[in-house]
């Protein structure tokens, strides 16, 4: 850089292609993608007990499908440190959603009573589900595999804590199947 | 950009258009962040008002994210973002411009990028491109500025790809006319 106030280019192909408008865009555009089409890409929300099973397995589907373009096409895999004990990626993240005390107590809680509810699912949905978490389990080591070689990945860390709000729909979404929440 | 570094970027665009297909408003953000600012600026070389140029922008990410069902994984986030951001600027437009005739097909090249023998200051280069004819100035942004080949700037604004050649050989000729003066200090 030179200490000239205004620099000087000889092509078009130097020009910033990038220019910051004077304000956020974000909130608007946010505002307007939450209005009319919301319940149609709502892919977790369970509306009434007729719909409680085919949505339930639509999320899944879906999360399964995350989950597994993200393991395979993403992250890594096979680098040192993949066998991270499922429950374990806690302890080795800094993102503020998952440490948080609450929601620490709320996914242990839904883990705690997940054989149950399992138990009680139709066999082919108690699959579905498994397959499901197992992907995002697998996910979620990845993610934390990648990011032991790359601590500050803005990107990796926003992609766990998005794979953590997976499991946690998942999780959710079982629990609000009004199973019965028998202890394990 | 490295290729490498592209290559990376479209994977992670890739990841995230996955993610807000299935409602992740959150991942649609993050694609935002990431082309907001080639998708104004586009829109702000092709409108020359920074209150239309937000509107475009803005609409071209609701657009986009109520088309991401039919965004190719495959392709680029950013260019598709692009085309659509150039459709929004197109329909924002009152009249076109009347059409040019398209250059005859020669063996001649037509240089894409815009070289000067002397440097210019950004700010007169910008100027001088923004005081282009419409029909000119969107050719010369797409291909010149964005590095769109003649084909995609010719598919993107809905024109032939002669008349694509035609405006940026017009463009070109008005540039350097209104750079010279410029040049000689």
């Amino acid at each position: 850089m030179t200490d000239e106030r205004k620099p000087k280019i000889r092509s078009l192909s130097e020009l910033p292609r990038g220019i910051a408008p004077a304000r956020d865009l974000w909130p608007q555009i946010a505002a307007r993608l939450n209005a009319p089409d919301e319940s149609s890409r709502s892919r977790t929300r369970l509306r009434a007990p007729r719909w409680q099973w085919a949505a339930l397995a639509a999320s899944l589907v879906a999360a399964l499908a995350v989950g597994v373009w993200i393991g395979r096409g993403q992250l890594p895999l096979g680098m040192p440190g993949a066998g991270v004990h499922p429950t374990g990626p806690l302890e080795f993240t800094d993102a503020s959603y998952v440490s948080d005390p609450r929601y620490r107590q709320q996914r242990a809680e839904l883990l705690r009573t997940l054989d149950a509810r399992l138990a009680s699912l139709p066999p082919e949905s108690r699959a579905k589900v498994k397959a499901s978490l197992a992907t995002i389990h697998q996910s979620m080591r990845d993610i934390e595999a990648a990011l032991g070689h790359d601590p500050g990945n803005a990107l990796l860390q926003e992609l766990l804590i998005d794979t953590y709000q997976d499991e946690m729909r998942v999780l959710t979404a079982l629990q609000d199947t009004g199973a019965p929440g028998g202890e394990s | 950009m490295y290729p490498a570094a592209e290559n990376e970027r479209a994977e992670w665009d890739a990841a995230l258009v996955q993610r807000a297909r299935g409602g992740d408003v959150r991942a649609f953000e993050r694609l935002y962040r990431e082309h907001i600012g080639r998708v104004y600026g586009l829109c702000l070389r092709l409108t020359r008002d920074p209150s239309i140029a937000e509107d475009c922008a803005q609409e071209a990410f609701i657009n986009a994210w109520r088309g991401l069902e039919r965004f190719e994984t495959r392709s680029a986030f950013g260019t598709w973002v692009h085309r659509i951001a150039v459709n929004v600027v197109l329909g924002k437009r009152r009249r076109p411009e009347p059409a040019l005739e398209p250059l005859p097909e020669s063996g001649d090249p037509i240089e894409r990028d815009f070289t000067l023998d002397t440097p210019v200051e950004v700010d007169e280069i910008e100027a001088a491109v923004a005081a282009l004819p419409d029909g000119a100035r969107d050719v010369l942004v797409l291909s010149g500025i964005y590095g769109y080949s003649h084909g995609e700037t010719a598919e993107m604004l809905g024109v032939a790809e002669g008349t694509c050649k035609a405006q940026l050989h017009r463009a070109r000729a008005l540039l350097r006319s209104r750079l010279e003066p410029e040049m000689q200090r």
